[in-house]
C-alpha cells in the first residue's frame, strides 16, 4: 500500500529518519569533494608539473606522480571554493523558505486577496492547514511558470512556505490541488524540507567547480590567443587544458549532485503521494494532478534559470529531461499515478483552459472558492475520551475526517472573524481579543493597558470584535490563530514590534499568568519571529529524555497544577505523567510557585531542541498527565495543541464523537 | 605564488560581498513592492464602496447632484492612478499621481459627508450608516498598510543610501522609492494627474 515499510512509520519516525539522511548527505559530500581534489590535482600536475623524472623519461614510477606541495595547494584551493559556495548559499537560504520562494521567483500572495483563482488556493491551503493543527504557511505564487508544479519549502512546520506555480493554480481543479497541497504538507511533516534546504547549501559548493573551471577555460582560451605572440614564454594551453578538464571534473560534481539528491528524494515522493491519498481520501485528485501535468504542453517544467539548484523540491520534474536523468529526483510519472490509481491505462488527461469545465458544486464556489457546503459543526462534547497512543500517532498525519472538520470549522467561523484574521490590520485586533481574560475586571485591566499603548483604530476594531471572539467556542480559537497568521506575517519590522509589546503587554496584564494565554503568545512569537529576525534553528542536540528531566518535570508540573485545582489532584496527574517519560530516577513535582512564565517558557525551549523521538516521550507523557482524570475537557485539549505547537509537533483537532 | 593566492583570495572576498549586497536590495525592494500589494486591495476595497455609497445617497440628495458627481469622478481618477501604481510601486510618477487622486477623493468624500450631515433621513438610513462604517473601517487600513508601505521603503532607501552599497546602486539600477503620504488637498493647486 503505502511505500515500502513506511506505513507503521509515524511523524516521530520519518522526522528521525529524515535526520539520519543527513548523515548520509555528508557523506556523499565529503567522498565528492575527495573525489574532485584527487582529479584536479592530477589534471593540475599533467598540465604544469609534468610527469618527467630526472631521467626525463615520463612516467616511469608511479611515485613522480606525488608532489605534496602541489597536492596541498590543490586541496586547499579546491576545499576553499566548495567551502565558500557551501557557505554562501547556505547564508543565502538561513532565511528559510521564503529564501527558496524568492529564489525561484516568486511572490506572496496575499492573505485576503480578492482574486478568485488565488482564493481558491488559499482555502485549500488554509483548509489543510486546519486540519493538520499547523498555522497556515504562507503561500507563493510562481507568477511566470506556466507547467504545473509545487514545493514546500522552510526550516520547520512554523517556517514553512508553500509555493505553487501559475499553471498550477489555473489548470487543476479543487480537489486536484487539494491531492497536491496534501503532498506538500507531508513534506512538511516528515521533515524533508530542512534536509532539502541543507542539500541545496551542499550542493552549490560542488557545482561552482564546474562553473569555475569553464570560467578558466573561457578567459584563457580568449586572452592566450591574444597573447601568444607577445610573451613568447609558455603557450598557454597548458592552462586551457587545466581548464577544460576542471570544467569536466566539475560535471563529476554535478553527477554526484544528482546522485545525492535523487538518493534522498525519490523514495520519498512515493511516500508524500501515499500520505497525501491518506489524508484527502481522494486518491482521483491526486492522480488527475498527475495526469494533467502529463498532458499539458508545459508539464511541469519550470523555466527559472535555478531550478536545477532547487530541482529536488518540486512536486514534479521541473527539469527538461536529458539523457541523463538515469538519475532524476522523481519517479516516473506513470509509475506515480499506478501507484495511487490502479486502473491507469497510460493516457494522460487532455487539458482545456481552466475553469472551462469545472463540474459540479466545485464550480458554484468557484468565485469565493469555497468548498461545497460541509455539514454542520456538530455539538462539541465538553469533553473527550483520550487514549494518549492515538493523540500520539494523529501527530503529524490528520486523516480525512480532520480535513472535513476542518471545513466545518471554517463554515462556522463568523465572517466577520474569518476576514479580519485574513488581513493584517484586523489580524491584530483578533489575536488581542484571544488574550482577553474572561474574568471581567482582569479584562478591564487589560483593555486599559491596550489602550494606552495601541493605535485608536485598533482599539475600536478590538472593541468591535472582542463580543464575537469571546463567545466562540474554546476548539475555534486555535483554528482562528492559525488562519491570522499569513495576515501578521505581511506586518512591517516596526509593526511587529509594537504587536509583540502590546501581546505581552496583554499576557502579564493581569499577575496570574494563564497557561493558555501564554501558549498562544509562545505559538504566536514561535511562528511569526523567523519573518522579522534572523532566528536560529538549532539542530537537536538532546538525544536522551535523561538530558532534558528537569524540564519535562517543569512542564509536567505546570500542566497539572493548571489542570487540577487542589494539590492531591495534581500530585497524581503529574505521576502517571512522569511515569511515561520513563525516567529511572523518581521525579518530584515542581512547587507551584517555581511553575511561572519565565520557567516554563526555558523548558518548552530547551524541549524543542530535543530529538523527535525524545519529544514524542515528552509529548506523551504531556497528554498522559493532562488526561489523567480520565477525561480531557475541550479547553486542556486545546491547551495540550499549543504546547505540543512550542515543540513543533503538530496535533489536528481533537474529534468530537469518537475515540481520538 | 603566494601573492597570486592572496589577490585570488581578495578578489572572492570582494566578489562575494557585492553578490550579497546586490541580493539584500533586491530583497529589499520586493518587500516594498509586495507591501504595496497590500494598499492596493484596501484601496479596491474603498473604491468599491464608494459607487454603492453615491447610489444610496441619491435617493436623499436629489438636489446635490454636483457633489455626488465630484465624488464619482475623483473615485474613478483615484481608481486609474491606483492601477498604475500598481504596475510600478514606489515608482515617483505613480506614486505622485496616485497620491494626488487619493487626496482628491478624500477630499470630495468629505465635502459628500458635511452635505449628508444635513439630510437626517439619511443619516438615519441603514444602508448607508453600514456603508459608512465600512469605509471609515477601510480607510483605517489602508492607513496600516501605508504605514506598512513606508517602513519598507524607508527601510529600502536607508540600505540603498548607506555606504558601500550606494556605490553599486547605480550600476545595479536600484532607484530611490517614493513614500505614500496622503496629501491635504489645500496644499495643492489643481493637481495635474499625470498616469
Amino acid at each position: 500500500m503505502a511505500a515500502g515499510g513506511t506505513s507503521t512509520m509515524d511523524f516521530f519516525a520519518h522526522q528521525d529518519a529524515a535526520r539520519r539522511k543527513t548523515g548520509l548527505l555528508i557523506l556523499y559530500y565529503a567522498l565528492a569533494v575527495v573525489l574532485i581534489v584527487v582529479a584536479i590535482y592530477l589534471a593540475y600536475t599533467a598540465a604544469f608539473v609534468g610527469f618527467k623524472a630526472k631521467t626525463g623519461r615520463p612516467l616511469q614510477d608511479l611515485r613522480q606522480l606525488w608532489h605534496p606541495e602541489v597536492l596541498l595547494g590543490v586541496s586547499v584551493a579546491v576545499l576553499g571554493i566548495v567551502g565558500l559556495g557551501t557557505a554562501y548559499k547556505i547564508h543565502e537560504l538561513s532565511g528559510g523558505g521564503e529564501s527558496v520562494a524568492r529564489m525561484l521567483g516568486g511572490r506572496p500572495v496575499s492573505p485576503n486577496t480578492r482574486d478568485p483563482d488565488e482564493r481558491k488556493l488559499l482555502n485549500v491551503v488554509e483548509e489543510m492547514a486546519i486540519a493538520s493543527g499547523t498555522p497556515v504557511p504562507s503561500v507563493f505564487l510562481l507568477d511566470g511558470e506556466p507547467g504545473i508544479n509545487a514545493f514546500a519549502a522552510g526550516f520547520a512546520p512554523s517556517d514553512a512556505v508553500i509555493g505553487v506555480t501559475r499553471g498550477c493554480m489555473e489548470q487543476l481543479s479543487r480537489d486536484e490541488l487539494q491531492g497536491v497541497i496534501a503532498h506538500e504538507f507531508s513534506h512538511i511533516f516528515n521533515g524533508d524540507m530542512r534536509l532539502n534546504i541543507r542539500l541545496m547549501g551542499v550542493l552549490n559548493g560542488i557545482l561552482i567547480i564546474g562553473i569555475t573551471g569553464y570560467w578558466i577555460f573561457r578567459s584563457t582560451l580568449g586572452s592566450g590567443s591574444r597573447s601568444r605572440s607577445s610573451k613568447g614564454k609558455g603557450n598557454t594551453m597548458p592552462i586551457v587544458l587545466f581548464g577544460l578538464v576542471v570544467m569536466a571534473v566539475g560535471y563529476i560534481g554535478v553527477l554526484f549532485g544528482k546522485l545525492i539528491k535523487s538518493a534522498v528524494s525519490r523514495q520519498r515522493e512515493f511516500l508524500a503521494d501515499a500520505s497525501s491519498v491518506q489524508f484527502t481520501r481522494n486518491p482521483g485528485g491526486l492522480a488527475g494532478a498527475l495526469k494533467k501535468i502529463g498532458g499539458w504542453t508545459a508539464g511541469s517544467r519550470i523555466q527559472s534559470r535555478k531550478a536545477e539548484h532547487a530541482s529536488h523540491l518540486f512536486f514534479s520534474n521541473g527539469l527538461a529531461s536529458t539523457f541523463l536523468n538515469l538519475m532524476a529526483t522523481h519517479p516516473p510519472l506513470g509509475e506515480r499515478i499506478r501507484r495511487i490509481d490502479r486502473g491507469f491505462d497510460g493516457q494522460f488527461a487532455s487539458v482545456p483552459r481552466a475553469g472551462a469545465a469545472e463540474p459540479g458544486p466545485g464550480a458554484a464556489g468557484v468565485a469565493t472558492g469555497l468548498a461545497p457546503s460541509p455539514p454542520a459543526l456538530p455539538a462539541q462534547p465538553r469533553s473527550y475520551e483520550v487514549a494518549p497512543e492515538e493523540v500520539m500517532s494523529r501527530v503529524g498525519s490528520p486523516k480525512p475526517e480532520h480535513l472535513a472538520y476542518a471545513m466545518q470549522v471554517v463554515e462556522a467561523l463568523p465572517n466577520e472573524l474569518l476576514d479580519a484574521a485574513r488581513e493584517p490590520f484586523g489580524a491584530r485586533a483578533v489575536v488581542y481579543c484571544l488574550l482577553l481574560n474572561a474574568e471581567q475586571t482582569a479584562r478591564t485591566a487589560q483593555l486599559k493597558r491596550l489602550s494606552e499603548n495601541a493605535d485608536p483604530a485598533v482599539l475600536a476594531e478590538t472593541r468591535k470584535i472582542q463580543e464575537q471572539v469571546t463567545r466562540l467556542p474554546e476548539q475555534l480559537r486555535l483554528p482562528l490563530l492559525d488562519v491570522a497568521v499569513p495576515a501578521l506575517k505581511t506586518l512591517s519590522d516596526v509593526q511587529y514590534g509594537y504587536f509583540m509589546e502590546n501581546v505581552d503587554h496583554l499576557v502579564r496584564a493581569d499577575e496570574k499568568i494563564d497557561l493558555f494565554e501564554f501558549a498562544l503568545q509562545r505559538m504566536i512569537r514561535r511562528h511569526l519571529e523567523p519573518s522579522f529576525r534572523k532566528v536560529n534553528r538549532g539542530a537537536a542536540q538532546y538525544g536522551s529524555v535523561k538530558a532534558l528531566l528537569p524540564e519535562s518535570v517543569q512542564l509536567l508540573s505546570a500542566l497539572a497544577y493548571w489542570g487540577n485545582s487542589d494539590l492531591a489532584a495534581a500530585q497524581t496527574a503529574f505521576s502517571k505523567g512522569a511515569k511515561r517519560l520513563q525516567a529511572t530516577v523518581l521525579l518530584r513535582m515542581s512547587a507551584r510557585e517555581n511553575c511561572t512564565v519565565g520557567t516554563v517558557d526555558a523548558a518548552l525551549s530547551r524541549l524543542a531542541l530535543g530529538t523527535p523521538a525524545v519529544k514524542k516521550r515528552v509529548l506523551d507523557a504531556c497528554v498522559t498527565c493532562v488526561g489523567a482524570d480520565g477525561q480531557v475537557t475541550s479547553a486542556e485539549a486545546e491547551l495540550l495543541r499549543a504546547v505540543a505547537d512550542s515543540l513543533d509537533c503538530p496535533v489536528p483537532p481533537f474529534l468530537p464523537g469518537q475515540n481520538v | 605564488m603566494v601573492v597570486g593566492i592572496v589577490i585570488l583570495v581578495i578578489v572572492v572576498v570582494v566578489a562575494l560581498l557585492v553578490i550579497s549586497i546586490y541580493n539584500k536590495l533586491v530583497t529589499l525592494r520586493n518587500r516594498y513592492k509586495n507591501a504595496y500589494s497590500q494598499i492596493d486591495v484596501q484601496l479596491k476595497r474603498r473604491y468599491d464602496l464608494i459607487p454603492n455609497l453615491v447610489e444610496t445617497a441619491k435617493g436623499y440628495m436629489k438636489h446635490e447632484r454636483e457633489t455626488l458627481e465630484a465624488v464619482i469622478k475623483a473615485r474613478n481618477q483615484a481608481a486609474t492612478a491606483s492601477e498604475a501604481a500598481a504596475k510600478s510601486p514606489g515608482d515617483p510618477q505613480a506614486m505622485q499621481g496616485l497620491m494626488g487622486a487619493e487626496g482628491m477623493l478624500t477630499g470630495a468624500l468629505g465635502r459628500l459627508m458635511v452635505v449628508v450631515e444635513r439630510y437626517p433621513d439619511l443619516k438615519a438610513n441603514e444602508n448607508m450608516s453600514q456603508l459608512m462604517e465600512e469605509l471609515t473601517s477601510t480607510e483605517n487600513k489602508v492607513s496600516f498598510a501605508r504605514q506598512a508601505y513606508n517602513d519598507a521603503v524607508t527601510t529600502y532607501n536607508t540600505t540603498r543610501e548607506t555606504f558601500p552599497n550606494v556605490m553599486l546602486a547605480g550600476p545595479f539600477g536600484f532607484t530611490a522609492a517614493v513614500l505614500f503620504e496622503i496629501e491635504k488637498e489645500e496644499e495643492r493647486e489643481a493637481p495635474k494627474v499625470q498616469f
